[in-house]
């Protein structure tokens, strides 16, 4: 219902810079989610979307409004930017009852008594929080209470929703139920979601599109699937994946050659990257691992098995290079076996060692 | 961006500093309380440095408003300093250091019996435990004087001569030991709360964990519990001390009529002779060791929490040491002690209150006059009792307004100061703020209505000559609870989350809004038992106000001493019985609040 538009965004803390120029768009309706690990400026984006935190430099459109410029000199306070938010503890007010919490929204713009009723009555219902709408949020599980925030939100029915790890406070398995209600509860109101989180399993599930931070700046905006496959830098890349993405350091054996050796290993990369020195990314699931020899691969043995349920998680080493492969869960490797290892080379990203980044897309 | 547009940019900034709401209090409030509290202690030693209109008396070369030693040197190098400055002086530190070294064994011993003790017994022993500091002093020492009246310096003869037949020793009657013993009982059970609270933080596994290396108990006590407690023994010392030193009209009952003073009472000797300067040059020594004292506490204080850092939040708790065979005689002991210190006082005023002569003990001479009766020129040189007394009546009603008044301008106050302060917690000013509003504190009552009397003696600008009128009482006596309302506004908003407000915000809600519906709502439980703590804080206050006093604006403590200055004891001690029971049934009421509140978060969870 609403684009979102971030432009040149500065901000900072005394010397600290939290936001580093970040540029960014929203389409409308789409579920946005910031990812990245604590500190990387995810929050203060969102910080400065709701206009809790105002920006030192650049400018911010939602909708069609200006809400923030640095240069036209506007700052719209957070109730003036029709957006809704739900944040990490809930919020709920304690002294208010759950009808009198998602009440406050609508006495704020002044609706009149007979259409704040019903508008309360069918969001309570559309959540199934009825019946306890005379309680106070102390005495409701986690789940109602992350209900009540988000019946919040639909109350006053704004275009952009922000988000700011609303699932961090529940227990592991009410945490999975909840993301399935999340999106169908986000794809149903259509309103333009903003996701911040540092779970790459809740990013990954619930986004259509997905913004990895590091100190203050973008470091790739991709979907799920695309941000999975081709990390566009290192940093990326060992952040996303459970387990963790090998990165293996090579270099190039002939001049001009796809075969990239260290100390331990050769692999054949299956084209020719421009730079010498590279950083190789194969997820686990791209070693086959094999009993018995099979073409060009090398000989691994196995250091540590971890089965976990549907796969099993081996860990190889060859040399002092250490990989890890992810393999069917009836498979029966032991440790200290010698097994046989080739990388699929259609999967496999390069990234250039000296700064980091990605190559050139690998062919698949 | 260029020159223009960056100063716009900056207009613009400033603009929405300066409009906003919460920064327009902190502003106002910091200007305010500068004059109240900084300002004040300028203008006193300032007076002290100045000759003023009544020093032509001493001096020919006094011209007032003019710099001049004179005051200090004498104070402490003249023929007069040995008795204005040196010997109280002397008698303030001993009788100080005297009642906190009892306070704190008697508070250590109970701290521990409660805490950490299986006696039997504690949850009513623990309420009578904390009455003696909650009534006021003066009540224990009228109570002391009571028993231990000595004809010698004329009046009647008190209970210790009515029954063994001899006149007490005068050392017992007045003096050193009797103001060092009364000020013990007014302050052991400050010192047990303390102990009591760093007793409670000791975590038993480091008492098991040397139990099972066959430890013996007391060897437990002497080398692990003593060593862990003993920063905040020490703290607790001086924390006491820097309050016993302040302490005015207990001492001055116990020790005037045998020229026995203090610091603090020569402040208020001083001010009677019309020796002001003097009189406020002591003010200023008696702040100095007061700060002294604070300042050595907080380095304690924070030693302890770097070395000792006990508080986990883990695997804590707190295990009781069973007495065995000691338990009933223990419980004697204490329960004895209790009676004695928290109950007996006030039975004895009671009695007091009651007899037609005192010091005369037997049943006909029991009447309900000082009480109920009318005028009666045979009888207090006619002063009616206190349900027909104008003078007590009028006090009451001064005292009741003058209380509640004070409670709620200083909880409202104390709470706005605290949102600024724990909101803007990284704001050079809203810390100042925090500063200002915490010297109180440092400053002995009697001290702080010293410096309130210099600086409205006279009017100053737009600000009249607030001498004598109750503006004035109202005034000192909310600045005075300022960092105890701060305190507890602190707690309170800080336990009210930022993204509670933030919600709000986001929703729309003006600043005012939030005030009213989010923070006020949630910060009043806090705030009404702030209120009731300053409720009865300034009901039982003397010495803070005994020197901006006057006929018209007269309080039940004041009056109290009045009558006690001019030996009507039945009506003094009427006075202050009303005064310690008011005083009980508003920490009963604050009590109950604190127990309906528990009750209703345990329903919840």
């Amino acid at each position: 219902m609403a684009d979102i538009i971030i432009r040149n965004l500065t901000k900072k803390y005394g010397s600290e810079t939290a936001l580093n120029n970040v540029s960014l768009e929203i389409k409308s309706g789409e579920f946005m989610v910031l990812l990245g690990p604590s500190g990387c400026g995810k929050t203060t984006l969102l910080r400065c979307l709701a206009g809790l935190e105002t920006p030192d430099q650049g400018e911010i459109i939602i909708g069609d409004k200006v809400v923030f410029s640095s240069a036209d000199n506007i700052m719209s306070p957070p109730g003036e930017r029709s957006l809704g938010m739900v944040f990490q503890s809930y919020a709920l007010w304690p002294h208010m009852t759950v009808r009198d919490n998602i009440k406050f929204g609508l006495d704020v713009l002044n609706t009149p008594k007979n259409v704040s009723n019903d508008t309360l009555d069918s969001v309570l219902k559309s959540l199934g929080m009825k019946e306890f709408e005379n309680r106070y949020p102390s005495e409701l599980s986690g789940g109602q209470q992350q209900r009540v925030a988000l019946a919040r939100l639909l109350a006053t029915k704004p275009p952009v929703f922000l988000m700011d790890e609303p699932l961090s406070n529940l227990d592991a398995r009410l945490r999975m139920d909840m993301r399935v209600e999340l999106k169908k509860f986000q794809s149903e109101s259509e309103a333009t979601t903003v996701y911040v989180t540092h779970d790459q399993t809740e990013a990954m599930t619930m986004s259509t599109r997905v913004v990895v931070m590091k100190n203050g700046e973008i470091q790739q905006v991709a979907s799920p699937g695309n941000l999975y496959r081709h990390p566009s830098n290192t940093f990326v890349a060992d952040f996303i994946g459970m387990p963790r993405i090998n990165l293996i350091n090579l270099t190039k054996k002939h001049k001009d050659g796809s075969v990239f050796i260290n100390k331990d290993v050769q692999i054949d990369v299956g084209w020719v990257p421009a730079s010498n020195e590279i950083v190789l990314g194969a997820h686990p699931e791209d070693l086959v691992v094999s009993k018995k020899e099979i073409p060009s691969s090398e000989k691994y043995s196995v250091t540590a098995v971890l089965p976990n349920g549907p796969e099993t998680i081996i860990q190889l080493t060859r040399g002092k290079t250490a990989v890890i492969a992810r393999v069917a869960h009836d498979s029966s490797f032991n440790v200290d076996e010698s097994v046989y290892v080739n990388f699929s080379v259609s999967s496999l990203n390069i990234y250039d060692s000296k700064n980091g980044v990605i190559i050139e897309p690998s062919n698949n | 961006m260029n020159l223009n547009t960056q100063k716009r940019w900056l207009d613009l900034n400033l603009r929405r500093l300066l409009l906003n709401p919460v920064n327009i209090a902190l502003t106002i409030l910091l200007i305010v309380l500068a004059y109240l509290v900084l300002w004040p202690f300028f203008q006193l030693v300032f007076e002290t440095l100045t000759w003023g209109e009544g020093d032509r008396r001493f001096s020919r070369d006094a011209v007032p408003g003019e710099f001049t030693w004179f005051h200090w040197l004498q104070a402490t190098a003249s023929p007069i300093s040995e008795k204005m400055l040196y010997s109280p002086l002397i008698n303030t530190l001993i009788t100080g250091v005297i009642a906190t070294i009892l306070a704190l064994s008697a508070g250590g011993f109970l701290a521990w019996c409660v805490v950490r003790s299986n006696m039997p017994g504690k949850g009513w022993l623990q309420p009578v435990l904390t009455l003696p500091y909650i009534i006021p002093s003066f009540a224990i020492a009228l109570a002391w004087e009571t028993v231990f009246r000595s004809p010698k310096v004329g009046g009647q003869p008190g209970l210790y001569e009515s029954i063994l037949g001899v006149a007490p020793p005068e050392w017992l009657s007045y003096g050193t030991v009797p103001i060092s013993i009364t000020l013990a009982i007014h302050y052991f059970p400050f010192a047990y709360l303390l102990v009591a609270g760093a007793l409670a933080t000791i975590d038993s596994q480091m008492e098991e964990s040397a139990l099972i290396s066959g430890a013996g108990k007391l060897t437990i006590l002497r080398k692990i519990t003593f060593p862990v407690v003993a920063p905040a023994f020490v703290a607790a010392f001086i924390l006491t001390f820097g309050k016993t030193i302040g302490q005015f009209a207990l001492p001055f009952l116990l020790g005037a009529p045998v020229q026995f003073h203090t610091v603090a009472t020569m402040v208020y000797a001083n001010l009677a002779l019309g020796l002001d300067s003097l009189a406020f040059v002591l003010a200023v020594i008696l702040i100095v060791i007061s700060l002294i004292s604070i300042w050595l506490s907080n380095r304690f204080i924070k030693k302890k929490s770097s070395r000792f850092e006990t508080i986990g939040g883990k695997g804590f708790r707190s295990r009781e040491v069973n007495l065995g065979q000691w338990r009933w005689p223990v419980f004697s002991v204490v329960a004895l002690f209790a009676f004695v210190v928290g109950i007996l006082p006030l039975i004895l005023l009671a009695i007091q209150s009651i007899m037609l002569i005192d010091g005369f003990y037997g049943l006909e001479n029991l009447t309900w006059h000082f009480w109920t009766g009318k005028s009666n020129p045979d009888i207090a040189f006619g002063e009616p009792g206190v349900f027909h007394n104008n003078n007590i009546i009028g006090a009451t009603w001064n005292t009741l307004k003058l209380a509640s008044l004070s409670a709620v301008i200083a909880s409202i106050i104390g709470l706005i100061i605290a949102y600024i302060v724990v909101r803007k917690s990284d704001n050079l000013l809203a810390n100042a703020l925090d500063q200002i509003a915490f010297i109180p504190f440092l400053f002995p009552t009697i001290a702080f209505g010293a410096m309130y009397l210099t600086l409205f003696a006279e009017p100053v600008g737009p600000i009249p000559a607030l001498y004598g009128t109750f503006t004035l009482l109202v005034l000192i006596s909310v600045v005075s609870r300022l960092p105890y309302s701060v305190k507890t506004g602190v707690t309170a908003v800080t336990q009210i989350g930022k993204e509670l407000e933030e919600a709000a915000e986001v929703a729309g809600a003006s600043w005012g809004m939030r005030f009213r519906r989010i923070v006020m709502p949630l910060a009043s439980s806090g705030l009404t038992s702030g209120m009731m703590v300053s409720f009865v804080g300034v009901m039982r206050e003397l010495s803070l106000i005994i020197l901006l006093i006057t006929p018209s604006t007269r309080v039940l403590m004041t009056a109290g001493f009045g009558y006690a200055e001019e030996g009507l004891t039945q009506l003094s001690n009427a006075l202050v019985l009303i005064v310690a029971v008011l005083t009980i049934i508003g920490e009963l009421i604050l009590w109950w609040i604190g127990k309906g509140r528990m009750t209703r978060l345990r329903e919840k969870l």
